[in-house]
């Protein structure tokens, strides 16, 4: 208990022990929350992602990142999107113009890393991690992957939120 | 006797503990943790595209009988079809209602069909371009993954066990067949 005397003389006593209450409770809910994912990720701003049962976590690999409006590589926006599709200028055969020349680069350094040893617990290196709205249409995403597939990225790691009852 | 008589005259005043130095840690922990708190738990669903490999063909003289698991998926419905790359075929098509009761049958037919060939991991999945990213996560959640409670038999082939894999995969490897150039 923690005491302050007044001016008076009157010792006034704090009594500290249902903060230390609070505080307790506060900490084990923290600790029992506290994420042990070996990659922490931040969602974009202005995007939701789907509920899914997956447990899977998220590991190091490229992240291409579809908003409402645009499309990223990490932090590089390469094409503005309208109407939920990109714009027409960027489009060619179906895939994205702009998006293949930065996936180009990423693969340019995967066939540099696949010359150094295996690392058989890193993460799959021809994989890209898809960070997309929910309200997106599979066309966006279809577009996307085509344009990884002739970057020669066949795998996909989508992102989604999981579900607290998974 | 001295000595008792001695202690016994010692007083005792209040005992306080000091709570400070605990509260000071208590709050640093508590302020640490606040700022690293991962409130959203991100998951991953894993699918391929079809690629082209310079992998050796297949023996066309011999041809391996194997059984394609599709899945097609649009608006308004789920067909599950199946069937063997060699005669006879035997194809099986079965289309659900794309709503959750429908998607709970589809499961329960993907179940049924891996329970019957449990060497079989491969699905190929087929979607309509105006589906929903959240539409088609639900759709992956029935065929990726085994509900609580549900098993499934050992592969024949025992090489075909996946060690160390945490969530139960009904189907792990799913294809996304509409991806092709």
């Amino acid at each position: 208990m923690a005491s302050v005397s007044s001016e008076s003389g009157e010792t006034l006593s704090l009594n500290i022990m249902p903060m230390l209450d609070v505080f307790s409770i506060l900490i084990l809910f923290l600790l029992m929350s506290f994420s042990t994912d070996p990659v922490s990720h931040d969602i974009t701003a202005g995007l939701e992602l789907p509920e899914s049962i997956s447990i899977r976590s998220l590991d190091e690999n490229p992240l291409i990142t579809i908003t409402k409006k645009d499309i990223r590589v990490g932090d590089l926006i390469v094409t503005g999107l309208e109407n939920g599709d990109v714009i027409e200028s960027n489009r060619t055969q179906g895939a994205i113009a702009p998006l293949f020349k930065e996936l180009e680069k990423l693969a340019e350094a995967n066939r540099v890393r696949k010359d150094l040893p295996v690392d058989l617990e890193g993460p799959q290196k021809d994989a890209l991690t898809v960070e997309m709205d929910q309200s997106l249409s599979f066309k966006l995403l279809k577009r996307v992957m085509l344009t990884a597939q002739q970057a020669e990225f066949v795998a996909f790691k989508l992102m989604v939120n999981k579900a607290n009852d998974g | 006797m001295k000595r008792k008589r001695k202690r016994s005259s010692i007083e005792v005043g209040a005992v306080e503990l000091n709570v400070m130095p605990f509260i000071d840690v208590f709050s640093l922990l508590t302020t640490f943790l606040l700022f690293s708190a991962v409130f959203i738990q991100i998951g991953v669903l894993e699918v391929q595209i079809p690629f082209l490999s310079n992998a050796k063909p297949p023996d066309f003289q011999k041809p391996e009988r194997v059984l394609e698991v599709k899945a097609d998926v649009s608006k308004e419905f789920i067909e599950i079809s199946s069937s063997w790359t060699v005669a006879p075929i035997d194809e099986k098509k079965k289309q659900f209602p794309r709503n959750k009761a429908g998607i709970a049958e589809a499961h329960r037919e993907l179940l049924s069909i891996r329970t019957a060939h449990p060497d079989i991991d491969k699905l190929t999945m087929y979607s309509e371009d105006d589906i929903t990213y959240k539409e088609l996560a639900e759709v992956l959640d029935a065929i990726k993954f085994l509900a609580p409670g549900e098993t499934l038999p050992p592969p024949k082939d025992p090489s075909a066990m996946k060690n160390g894999e945490s969530q139960p995969s009904l189907f792990p490897k799913v294809i996304m067949g509409s991806v092709m150039l």
